[in-house]
C-alpha cells in the first residue's frame, strides 16, 4: 500500500481549525484526537492505580506471613480490583480508546469518527465507571470487611450470597457503564471503518492497525452484551427473594455463570491483544524499512483469531467436571488458535528478515513484545491441555502465563505505540536515552516478577492467597524484587514525559520523523496533526493502477447495470 | 457536497442501527441462555442431567451386563438435616429396575422443607439413567426430629449397551444435594409470626 506523499494532501487552515476554549475542548469534546488523548490520560491514571494495587500485593507476598495487609479480605479486594482496573480501565482505554480514536480515522483517511458525540459519551462513561469501582473499596462487601474480594471473574455464590453488601453492586454498575462505553465505542469504530475510508482505500489496502481495530470492535460488540446480561442476572440474583439464575437450591446453575462469563472473558483477552498486534506490525515494518510480510495473511490471521476466540471459552473451566469429549473439543479448538498466532509471529520475523533494522525505542518495545508474547503463548499452549491444567489450574503458573501475554504483551504494545506516535501526537521528541532506560528497566523488571512465578506454579502454589508455606519464599522474594525494578521504570517513564515536555521547543519534529519506512497516512500530515485533518480527502492507490481508470470502469459498470 | 454528506450520514446511521441490533441480540441471547441451556440439557442429558421420561418399552428387556450404582449425598450448610443413603452401592443389570433408599432426619426443633437436586456421573451415562419414582420430584417436609426413608426407583436403559462410547461404563454415581426449599411449612411461618406478634 502506498500513501500519496504529504505534499499532495493540502493542509488547509480555516477558521474551523481554531480550538475551542479549555472547558469546551476537553469536556464537551467531539474531536477524535482530543478524545484519544483523554483516553490515554485516563489509561495512565488507571495504570498507576492498578499498578499500586499489584505493588502492595507483591510486598505482602515477599515473605511468608501476613505483614502488610490488615486482613485477608483486604488482600483479596486488592487482587480483584487490580484485575478489573487493569483490564477495563487501563489496557482497553489506552489501546482501543486512546490509539484507536487518535489514529484510526487518520490512518484510513477520515476527517473524524462516524459519531463524534457518541464518542464523547463512550469516554465520559468511563470515569463514572471508575468512580463506582473506587466507591466499592470503601463500602461493606462481605462479613469480613469492606470491598468485594471475589476476584475479577465474579463467580457466584461468592458474588451473590457470599458478598451481600453494596460493594459488589457498585462493581456491577461500574462494569455495566464501562461495558456500554465499549459497546458504543465498538459501534463507532465499525461504522467508521466500513463507511468512511478515503477514496481508493479498499478493505485490502487498509493499514493493519485498522484491521486490528475492526476485529477488536466486532469482538467487543459480540462479547460485551453477554457480560452485561450475566451482570444483570447477578444483580437480580442478589436481591433477596429475587431470581435464581445461579442458585442451585432454586433450580439455578452456578456453572452457567462461568459459561456466560468466559464466553465474554475469552474474546476479551483478544480484545486486549489485537490492537497491540496492529501497532507492532506498523513498528516492525517501519524500522525494517520493508512493507509488512504477508499483509493479507496478517489481516486474516487476526480475523481467524477473533472467530476461533469465540469457541474456546471453556478452557478456563477444565476443572468444573466437564465430559471428557467436551474437554477434548476445547483442547483442540484452543490449540488451533496457535496457528494464526504463529502466522503473525513468523510474519513479523519475516518482515525483519533482510530488512535494514533500526533499533529505535518503539522498535525495542515491539521486539520485546514479540519475544515475551511468544513466551506467554508457549505456556498458553501448555495450559490449553486439559490434563495439564487439571494440575496447574489456579496456580501461579496461570498467573505467569496471562501476565506474559497481558502485562508484557498488551502493555509492551501500549508503550510501543506511545513511543512510536509520541512525536505525532505532541509535536516533539522524547529523550532517547531516558526512553531506552525505561524500556530496559521495565523489560528486566517484569521478567524478574513473572518468570519465577512459573516455578512457583509448577510447584503448585495456588493463586489468590495472602500467605504461603516457607518452601515458596525464595522465588516470591525474587518476584517482589522485580516489582521494585518495575516501580523504578515507571518513575523513569514520568521522567521521560517531564523531560520531553520541558524540552518541547528544542525537539520539534516534522511530518514523517521516522523516515521512509513509515508509509501510513498519519505520516503525511503535520505533527501534531491539524485540529481537523483531511478537509480534502486523500486518494489512495495501490501504486500499480491508475485511479482514473478505476473510476471510469466503475462508471462503465454502473451504466451497464442500469441498461 | 452537502448532498454527499447527508448520504454519508444516512449510511452511517443504517450501519449503526444494524450494529446496535447485533448488540441487543447478543444481550438477549445472554439472558435466554438459561432457557436455551436447560432445554439443551434436558434433550441431550448434557452436563449430567438425568433423563426423567419413562420409556416403558424397554422395561421388559434385561441384559446380562451390569453396572454398579453408587449413592452419594450432600446437604446445604443452611439445612439442618442429616441425609444419607441406606446402601452405599448396588449392582443392577441393564434394564433391571433397582430400588434404593435414603434417610433424612431433621436435626432442628422446627419443621423444615427441603428440596433435592441430583446429577449422574459420568455425565455421558446420564441420558441412559432413568428414574421412575423419586423423592426429588417434590418438596419434602420433616417435623422436628422426624426421620424419613425415601425411595428411588430407577433403571439403566439397556439401549446403552448398543453405544460403543459407553462400553467402559461400569460404575455410575447418583448424587443428591438437599437445599432449603423456598416454600417453608405454614406452621413454622405461623409460629414465627406468633413470636413476632407477641409483645
Amino acid at each position: 500500500m502506498v500513501a500519496i506523499p504529504g505534499a499532495d494532501i493540502p493542509v488547509v487552515h480555516t477558521p474551523a481549525d481554531d480550538k475551542p476554549g479549555f472547558w469546551a475542548r476537553w469536556f464537551y469534546s467531539t474531536n477524535h484526537k482530543d478524545i484519544g488523548i483523554l483516553y490515554l490520560i485516563f489509561g495512565i491514571f488507571s495504570g498507576l492505580l492498578g499498578g499500586f494495587l499489584s505493588f502492595m500485593m507483591r510486598m505482602e507476598l515477599a515473605t511468608p506471613g501476613i505483614d502488610v495487609f490488615s486482613s485477608e479480605h483486604t488482600y483479596l479486594v486488592f487482587v480483584t480490583m487490580h484485575g478489573l482496573i487493569m483490564i477495563f480501565f487501563m489496557v482497553m482505554p489506552a489501546l482501543i480508546g486512546g490509539f484507536g480514536n487518535y489514529f484510526l480515522p487518520i490512518m484510513i483517511g477520515a476527517p473524524d469518527m462516524a459519531f463524534p458525540r457518541m464518542n464523547n459519551l463512550s469516554f465520559w462513561l468511563l470515569p463514572v465507571a471508575l468512580i463506582c469501582l473506587l466507591i466499592s473499596f470503601f463500602v461493606p462487601g462481605a462479613a469480613e470487611g469492606n470491598g468485594f474480594g471475589g476476584a475479577w471473574v465474579m463467580y457466584p455464590p461468592l458474588s451473590t450470597t457470599g458478598s451481600p453488601g453494596p460493594a459488589f453492586d457498585f462493581i456491577i454498575i461500574g462494569l455495566l457503564a464501562a461495558g456500554f462505553s465499549s459497546i458504543f465505542g465498538a459501534i463507532n469504530f465499525i461504522t467508521t471503518i466500513l463507511n468512511m475510508r478515503a477514496p481508493g482505500m479498499t478493505m485490502h489496502k487498509m493499514p493493519l492497525f485498522a484491521w486490528a481495530m475492526l476485529v477488536t470492535a466486532f469482538l467487543l460488540l459480540l462479547a460485551l452484551p453477554v457480560l452485561a446480561a450475566a451482570l444483570f442476572m447477578l444483580l437480580t440474583d442478589r436481591i433477596e427473594g429475587g431470581t435464581a439464575f445461579f442458585d442451585p437450591a432454586r433450580g439455578g446453575d452456578p456453572q452457567m455463570f462461568q459459561h456466560l462469563f468466559w464466553f465474554f472473558g475469552h474474546p476479551e483477552v483478544y480484545i486486549m491483544i489485537l490492537p497491540a498486534f496492529g501497532i507492532v506490525s506498523h513498528i516492525v515494518s517501519t524500522f525494517s524499512k520493508k512493507p509488512i510480510f504477508g499483509y493479507l495473511g496478517m489481516a486474516y490471521a487476526m480475523v481467524a483469531i477473533g472467530v476461533v476466540g469465540f469457541v474456546v471459552w471453556a478452557h478456563h473451566m477444565y476443572t468444573v467436571g466437564m465430559d471428557v469429549n467436551v474437554k477434548a473439543y476445547f483442547v483442540l479448538a484452543t490449540l488451533v488458535i496457535a496457528v494464526p498466532t504463529g502466522v503473525k509471529v513468523f510474519s513479523w520475523l519475516a518482515t525483519m528478515w533482510g530488512g535494514s533494522i533500526r533499533f529505535t525505542v518503539p522498535m525495542l518495545w515491539a521486539i520485546g513484545f514479540i519475544i515475551l508474547f511468544v513466551v506467554g503463548g508457549v505456556t498458553g499452549v501448555m495450559l490449553a491441555n486439559a490434563g495439564v491444567t487439571t494440575y496447574l489450574h489456579d496456580t501461579y503458573y496461570v498467573v505467569a502465563h496471562f501476565h506474559y501475554v497481558l502485562s508484557m504483551g498488551a502493555v509492551f504494545g501500549i508503550f510501543a505505540g506511545w513511543y512510536y506516535w509520541y512525536g505525532k501526537m505532541f509535536g516533539h521528541h522524547y529523550n532517547g536515552f531516558l526512553a531506552r532506560l525505561h524500556f530496559w528497566l521495565f523489560f528486566i523488571g517484569v521478567n524478574v516478577i513473572f518468570f519465577p512465578q512459573h516455578f512457583l506454579g509448577l510447584n503448585s502454589m495456588p493463586r489468590r492467597y495472602i500467605d504461603y508455606p516457607v518452601e515458596f519464599e525464595f522465588w516470591n522474594m525474587v518476584s517482589s524484587w522485580g516489582a521494585w525494578i518495575t516501580l523504578a521504570s515507571v518513575a523513569v517513564f514520568f521522567v521521560v514525559l517531564i523531560e520531553a515536555f520541558l524540552m518541547r521547543n528544542k525537539r520539534r519534529v516534522g511530518n514523517n520523523y521516522w523516515g521512509e519506512g513509515a508509509t501510513t497516512l498519519e505520516w503525511t500530515i503535520s505533527s501534531p496533526p491539524p485540529y481537523h485533518q483531511f478537509s480534502v480527502l486523500p486518494r489512495i492507490d495501490a501504486g500499480d493502477s491508475d485511479p482514473h481508470e478505476e473510476v471510469d470502469e466503475a462508471y462503465a459498470r454502473r451504466e451497464g447495470d442500469s441498461a | 457536497m452537502k448532498k454527499e454528506t447527508t448520504q454519508e450520514m444516512t449510511r452511517n446511521i443504517k450501519t449503526k442501527i444494524l450494529l446496535a441490533t447485533i448488540a441487543i441480540g447478543m444481550l438477549s441471547l445472554g439472558f435466554f441462555s438459561k432457557t436455551l441451556y436447560d432445554t439443551f440439557c434436558r434433550i441431550t442429558g448434557f452436563g449430567g442431567t438425568p433423563v426423567l421420561a419413562m420409556n416403558e418399552d424397554n422395561l421388559s428387556v434385561v441384559l446380562d451386563r451390569s453396572v454398579t450404582v453408587n449413592f452419594d449425598t450432600n446437604v446445604s450448610p443452611d439445612l439442618p438435616w442429616k441425609f444419607e443413603p441406606v446402601q452405599r452401592s448396588m449392582e443392577v443389570k441393564l434394564g433391571q429396575t433397582g430400588l434404593a433408599f435414603y434417610t433424612a432426619k431433621n436435626m432442628s426443633d422446627r419443621p423444615v422443607t427441603g428440596v433435592a437436586t441430583f446429577n449422574v456421573t459420568p455425565v455421558k451415562a446420564a441420558p441412559w439413567f432413568v428414574k421412575t419414582e423419586c423423592f426429588c420430584f417434590t418438596d419434602q417436609t420433616l417435623q422436628p426430629g422426624e426421620e424419613m426413608t425415601m425411595p428411588v426407583l430407577f433403571f439403566v436403559d439397556p439401549e446403552m449397551d448398543g453405544s460403543e462410547r459407553h462400553d467402559d461404563v461400569r460404575d455410575v454415581v447418583l448424587s443428591y444435594t438437599f437445599f432449603v426449599a423456598e416454600d417453608q411449612p405454614e406452621e413454622a411461618e405461623a409460629a414465627a409470626a406468633t413470636v413476632q406478634a407477641l409483645p
